[in-house]
């Protein structure tokens, strides 16, 4: 638990992402960012990117994992439960409510073009989210060598080609990833450990 | 409509899948088959869930009220919550083997992974649209108003609703 942030404070920020992440996961995603990392300094860069990378693993929706780990950290078992429903109740409102207008509206072509330039700007955040999400993964590679950095954006760029070529089950990207990933940090530590020794 | 065979239906997708969308397969199989959903109320459903507060994963919120209303749509939210409490589980294990490189390498791939995959699927998404001048402006200017982060993620997004909405 963190001393530093009261159970208010917790469900208040996470309420106020419920509200105004317009634009689905990626600009949930971006809030949760720029609300515990960037404006508040509950978390570090490093701690969101472990959170991610283990919400992947975990079954149901990643972002609902990866709001139960910055509430426990911040604020134990109690804080597991006033992230979660600071971030779903409005949210879950709001998509009910959204849902009802939509379904009235949904046959003006005003509208239609209102959520085609909304979708525009979502991937533009959404690009932002990733290189957030990757910088500090990179930043540590390029400290250990070039060999290291040029591993991780074959990796990435891999990943992409394989999906858009072959188009298989994302587990196994995931898998094929992690464990290339994992060789290759493990061969580099050794040869670290090597070059102390010498 | 027989509600606990509702929530197991909905907790079992999400239970047996990940990511936002990873239950589409399960609940389209179940909810076609049951008559509880037809195939235009999943397109509208995913559609508005890319718009609406929170993650991507509430479309599924979206699809039960477009079923049978608020009752159906609440319940959807506790099924969606339960499985993901299962990251205390990992969290555990992964403590245990914290300081091993060879942890770090598989974490940093999964996350080297999600952004290459995510990277391609929004832009086959995003050219999709149709794309124009106009649109690829639109997200550019997102783009680098993100980055200076001095402009709230909301309103970039009703700018570019209503540049829509009065130019498209």
């Amino acid at each position: 638990m963190d001393d530093r942030v009261s159970i208010r404070q917790l469900f208040g920020a996470w309420f106020k992402i419920g509200c105004m992440s317009f634009g689905g996961g990626a600009v949930t995603q971006y809030l949760i960012q720029e609300t515990f990392i960037y404006k508040h300094h509950w978390i570090g860069e490093e701690d969101y990117s472990r959170f991610i990378a283990m919400s992947q693993i975990a079954p149901g929706i990643n972002i609902f994992a990866t709001t139960i780990l910055i509430g426990k950290r911040l604020g134990g078992a109690s804080g597991i439960f006033v992230s979660l429903m600071g971030l779903v109740l409005p949210s879950a409102v709001i998509t009910v409510g959204m849902t009802a207008i939509y379904v009235s509206l949904s046959s003006l072509s005003r509208v239609q073009a209102a959520l085609r330039y909304a979708f525009a700007a979502v991937f533009g955040l959404s690009l932002v989210t990733n290189w957030r999400n990757v910088a500090p993964i990179l930043a540590r590679n390029r400290s250990q060598g070039s060999a290291t950095l040029a591993a991780s954006i074959a990796v990435m760029i891999g990943t992409a080609l394989v999906y858009a070529l072959l188009s298989p089950a994302v587990v196994i990207l995931y898998v094929a990833g992690s464990l290339s990933s994992a060789l290759f940090y493990r061969r580099a530590a050794k040869k670290s450990a090597s070059e102390h020794i010498k | 409509m027989n509600w606990f065979l509702f929530f197991w239906t909905v907790f079992k997708a999400v239970l047996f899948s990940t990511g936002g969308f990873g239950p589409l397969p399960s609940l389209h199989a179940d909810f076609i088959a049951r008559g509880w959903a037809t195939e235009r109320q999943f397109t509208e459903a995913l559609a508005i869930g890319q718009i609406t507060p929170g993650p991507n994963g509430l479309w599924v919120t979206s699809l039960c009220y477009l079923v049978a209303g608020v009752p159906c749509a609440a319940l959807s939210c506790i099924a969606m919550l339960l499985p993901p409490l299962l990251i205390l589980v990992v969290e555990f294990c992964y403590l245990k083997i914290a300081g091993r490189a060879e942890t770090q390498g598989a974490l940093d791939g999964i996350v080297l992974v999600i952004v290459g995959f995510n990277t391609f699927l929004l832009a086959k998404l995003f050219l999709g649209l149709g794309i124009d001048l106009q649109l690829a402006m639109i997200a550019v200017a997102s783009t680098a108003l993100a980055l200076t982060r001095k402009v709230p993620a909301i309103l970039i997004l009703f700018v570019a609703a209503a540049l829509g909405y009065f130019l498209g």
